[in-house]
């Protein structure tokens, strides 16, 4: 959604609340951000819904696509992980507390939370990615939420446990018995309590239930491909499984061309789709 | 003209004795004008091979674009030729898994020239000695050939193929590198104000498209400079520094490469002149290091090149 | 309205526009027509049989832009255009359309483009129909036409010493004001006119069922086959009138983030950071180019995104045929899909 005031390819003013590393090897930074002004916060929480993106910018370096990680409910602020990738990423990645940057969005569609209603939810998520779903667990964990939707159960993979993130949470959510959360590292190492092996096989193992309920998948384009089968053969119907994609992105409101998916935009129409939707799209990922 | 049927039968016969896997050359365009690259595989589609004045390729320009070790036929001219040797000089090809079919040259057509004067509406043209004969919806043209040929072919000098495996037709002369070098002293002899306002003219036309680096034997890199994203080495957009800066290092990547075969500005959309920049460093390398592109398969470029004796350290 | 302009009267009445607008109209550059602005000096250029080589869509989106601009301490403002009311004359119905397709792209209810809205808003086109169609053109295959009028504020039929002026908009109207109604038998003889370059059109390709055997055959060894000989330059897209892709790049010097022209026929147009890119080759990407023309334009506004100006077959730089490669599409095998 756009502003009247402001143009959409002009960054809303932003700047760093707080920023730390995520993983153990540095290749993953959150940054928090919170608005400069009052007016862009309200117009960004009227919309925001888990699932969005927002483009962040740094002046003279470009933009880059980030999944929010944060619930509404969480404060007056917006959550992204970055992953050190490109020029842009690693320019975020050396902000710091106060500094100034750019931010566009929400943009996208989100998770289509009302239909999910009194459902059980499966979140699968592997890699940085699981940032969006991040956003999702905590929106639906919270108080205000739980009651509209059924089991929560959670499948989250990694290459390494120093990878994990938000590791905070994921603690106490191990604790919690309102939550069935299942974590897995690709390789053994010391002291790991939890599953080991690749998220697809997690997935087999565990063997959630489909009855009335929906699986969200999302992480990296590998892992996805292997998990959707995965789900299917659980008798899951591609109509209960969503995922979220990625492409390069530019402008973000689908005008610049390059994340199309057929006849659909990723930044516009998705970036969340059902598997039921993928299939009718042609394989151009 | 150089017989068709020959062309054909040697291109035949590379196939059925297997001595290469595929034959570059070229096929009808859906318009006389418009002959395209073709990628023949297997005998029977030789009989759809064409080639005329109006062949406006580098065929060269395909060479990086498949499989190194791949056997490739290819049809040559002069200036393909020597753009071949080029690109095995800088071991982008071994000259073992090349077969060069020689076709002495007597130019390219430039098709807009046809249409400058004829109209788009070109039903047949047909090349007879020199001399071409045009049919469109409405009328009957006639022309010498050399009136209607490519700029830089009116200044070639080689158009024979200099180490073809097989050349079809007779030989023809040298050209005169005195003819040659007319365009470019013209140009030197303007003053630096005109020259620059030459040079903005044509440069700012361009919308940056690139057909000119994609038609370009010689323009192989994998990641263009323009491309490069940090640092970034020019403007990136249609704004005069972007287009005077991507026609400038343009030309200075092709010194001592070039060949002067002028298919980049047979791309351009936009009709820019573009070889007066590559002509000069042309005869530049010339007339100072003896040095012109692709006459053989061993000699690297003068600025490829570092000898213990070189007059100036290279890196201080 | 229908009404009646004396050729020689045209220059005049072009110079008066200039009073309220800038008027924009084809005029020599090298070997080719150029939308340029009219001064007292132009020579105007309508006789040409086709096109201008770069459409007027570059008049709404220009190759180069600033989006936005940084400010000091890290902060960003919208860039200001400053468009004045402008007349466009002498927009060919291919081009006119075109202008109408990117319409149902950058101006959408919450995904409005504003630098293309306010240039459109400003702006009068003014079209001079094909009496005597191009040859590389095929805008009858299409579904539209030589005579085209949408999005056209006024339609020009060339009647040898005069014009029938259509007038299809009030402001279209208010720009001819002054001349006289044509009559019936004028207008008729018009209509021939027009009939009979519509009739001269030759079929390109059929169009029917084109889509669905585009579809089905997403994976064909078709797509190698008439993607061999692509360069991977830009030409076709960039020359296209519907074709709008851009890249968004920050001039760092410049101190401003700025939108080019792009194409999906670049390397680098989809290549991720990660260096995955979905369409990493020409077969991909030729692939993208036709199915956004033949298939996804039609799934999102049930139109063909080509609208048959010819600028593609005219100057690629290899004679890659875009009519050639849709015959030859055709010939694909398919089911027919039933409607779910």
């Amino acid at each position: 959604m756009q502003s009247e005031a402001r143009s959409p390819y002009t960054p809303i003013p932003m700047h760093v609340l707080h920023a730390y590393y995520e993983s153990t090897d540095r290749s993953l930074k959150t940054l928090e951000l919170s608005f400069d002004h009052a007016a862009d916060s309200q117009a960004f929480f009227q919309v925001f819904n888990p699932g969005q993106f927002c483009l962040l910018s740094v002046a003279g370096k470009g933009e880059s696509a980030l999944g929010v990680a944060s619930a509404a409910w969480e404060g007056d602020f917006v959550r992204f992980t970055a992953q050190n990738v490109g020029s842009v990423t690693s320019a975020l990645h050396a902000l710091k507390a106060g500094d100034a940057l750019g931010m566009r969005g929400p943009m996208g569609n989100g998770f289509p939370l009302d239909d999910w209603k009194s459902k059980n939810l499966v979140i699968i998520g592997g890699g940085c990615a699981f940032s969006t779903l991040y956003a999702l667990t905590k929106h639906v964990h919270h108080e205000d939420h739980r009651g509209d939707y059924g089991k929560l159960t959670l499948v989250y993979g990694t290459r390494t446990s120093g990878l994990c993130m938000y590791k905070h949470d994921i603690a106490a959510w191990h604790e919690d018995e309102d939550m069935e959360i299942h974590q897995a590292i690709d390789v053994p190492e010391d002291n790991w309590l939890h599953h080991v092996g690749y998220v697809p096989d997690v997935v087999r193992q565990v063997a959630p239930s489909p009855v009335n309920a929906v699986a969200v998948v999302c992480g990296p384009p590998i892992m996805t491909k292997f998990t959707l089968p995965a789900l299917v053969d659980l008798g899951f119907s591609p109509e209960n499984i969503f995922t979220s994609l990625e492409k390069r992105m530019k402008c973000g409101i689908g005008k610049c061309g390059r994340c199309n998916l057929g006849p659909k935009y990723i930044c516009k129409d998705g970036p969340v789709f059902s598997l039921a939707e993928l299939n009718a799209l042609p394989a151009d990922l | 003209m150089p017989d068709l049927n020959a062309i054909k039968a040697e291109a035949k016969r590379l196939l059925a004795e297997g001595v290469v896997e595929v034959v570059v050359a070229f096929k009808p365009g859906d318009t006389p004008l418009h002959p395209q690259p073709a990628f023949f595989t297997n005998v029977d589609e030789v009989e759809n091979l064409v080639y005329d004045g109006l062949c406006q390729n580098n065929l060269a320009t395909f060479l990086t674009r498949l499989p190194k070790t791949k056997k490739v036929g290819m049809l040559v001219r002069g200036c393909e030729n020597r753009s071949v040797n080029a690109l095995v000089v800088e071991k982008q090809k071994s000259r073992e898994n090349l077969y060069l079919v020689g076709i002495p040259c007597e130019g390219i057509i430039d098709w807009r020239k046809i249409v400058e004067r004829a109209g788009e509406a070109v039903l047949a043209v047909n090349e007879n000695n020199y001399v071409v004969e045009i049919e469109t919806r409405d009328e009957h043209f006639t022309f010498s050939k050399n009136e209607l040929l490519h700029d830089s072919c009116l200044r070639c000098v080689h158009p024979t193929p200099l180490s073809a495996d097989i050349l079809i037709g007779e030989a023809l002369p040298e050209g005169n590198l005195a003819i040659a070098r007319k365009a470019v002293e013209e140009f030197e002899a303007q003053t630096i104000e005109d020259k620059y306002a030459w040079f903005q003219k044509e440069a700012e036309r361009c919308i940056r498209c690139y057909a000119c680096r994609e038609a370009c034997p010689m323009c192989y890199c994998t990641e263009c400079f323009v491309d490069h994203i940090e640092p970034r080495w020019t403007e990136s957009g249609a704004t005069p520094a972007g287009m005077q800066g991507w026609h400038i290092v343009r030309a200075f990547h092709q010194t001592a490469r070039c060949t002067d075969c002028g298919a980049c500005e047979r791309a351009c959309p936009m009709d820019i002149k573009m070889t007066y920049l590559t002509e000069k460093l042309n005869h530049d390398m010339i007339n100072k290091y003896n040095f012109e592109a692709g006459l053989d398969t061993q000699t690297l470029p003068p600025f490829a090149t570092v000898t213990l004796d070189d007059k100036n350290r290279f890196m201080a | 309205m229908n009404l009646i302009l004396e050729k020689q009267a045209l220059p005049g009445l072009l110079q008066s526009w200039r009073e309220q607008y800038d008027v924009y109209v084809p005029q020599k550059m090298e070997r080719f027509s150029h939308f340029m602005p009219l001064t007292e000096e132009s020579v105007l250029v309508t006789g040409e049989p086709h096109n201008t080589r770069i459409p007027p869509k570059a008049l709404f989106l220009p190759m180069t832009e600033t989006l936005v601009k940084f400010t000091r301490f890290g902060g960003y403002e919208d860039a200001q255009q400053n468009v004045q009311p402008r007349v466009v004359f002498g927009i060919r119905p291919c081009d006119a359309q075109a202008i109408q397709l990117l319409d149902t792209s950058f101006i959408q209810e919450g995904y409005t483009d504003p630098l293309w809205l306010e240039r459109r808003e400003k702006t009068i086109t003014i079209g001079l129909g094909c009496h005597q169609p191009c040859h590389n053109g095929f805008c009858t295959t299409v579904g539209y036409g030589p005579f085209n009028k949408s999005d056209l504020d006024a339609l020009l039929t060339d009647l040898g010493d005069t014009y029938l002026v259509e007038t299809l908009s009030e402001a279209g109207e208010a720009c001819f004001q002054d001349l006289s109604p044509a009559s019936d038998d004028i207008y008729e003889h018009a209509l021939e006119i027009q009939q009979i370059a519509h009739d001269q059109m030759p079929v390109a390709f059929e169009t029917e069922n084109l889509k669905e055997k585009l579809e089905q055959n997403f994976n064909s060894k078709f797509w190698e086959e008439v993607s061999q000989s692509c360069l991977g330059c830009g030409v076709c897209t960039f020359l296209c009138p519907t074709c709008f892709c851009f890249d968004i790049v920050d001039e760092t010097q410049r101190k401003q983030r700025v939108r080019n022209w792009d194409t999906c026929m670049f390397r680098t147009y989809s290549l991720e950071a990660s260096g995955h890119n979905p369409r990493p080759s020409r077969v991909e990407r030729t692939r993208q180019r036709l199915s956004h023309k033949f298939v996804y334009w039609l799934d999102q506004v049930n139109q063909i995104g080509c609208t048959g100006c010819g600028r593609c077959v005219r100057y690629c730089p290899v004679g890659i045929d875009i009519r050639a490669m849709l015959r030859q599409a055709q010939t694909l095998p398919f089911e027919v899909s039933h409607a779910v």
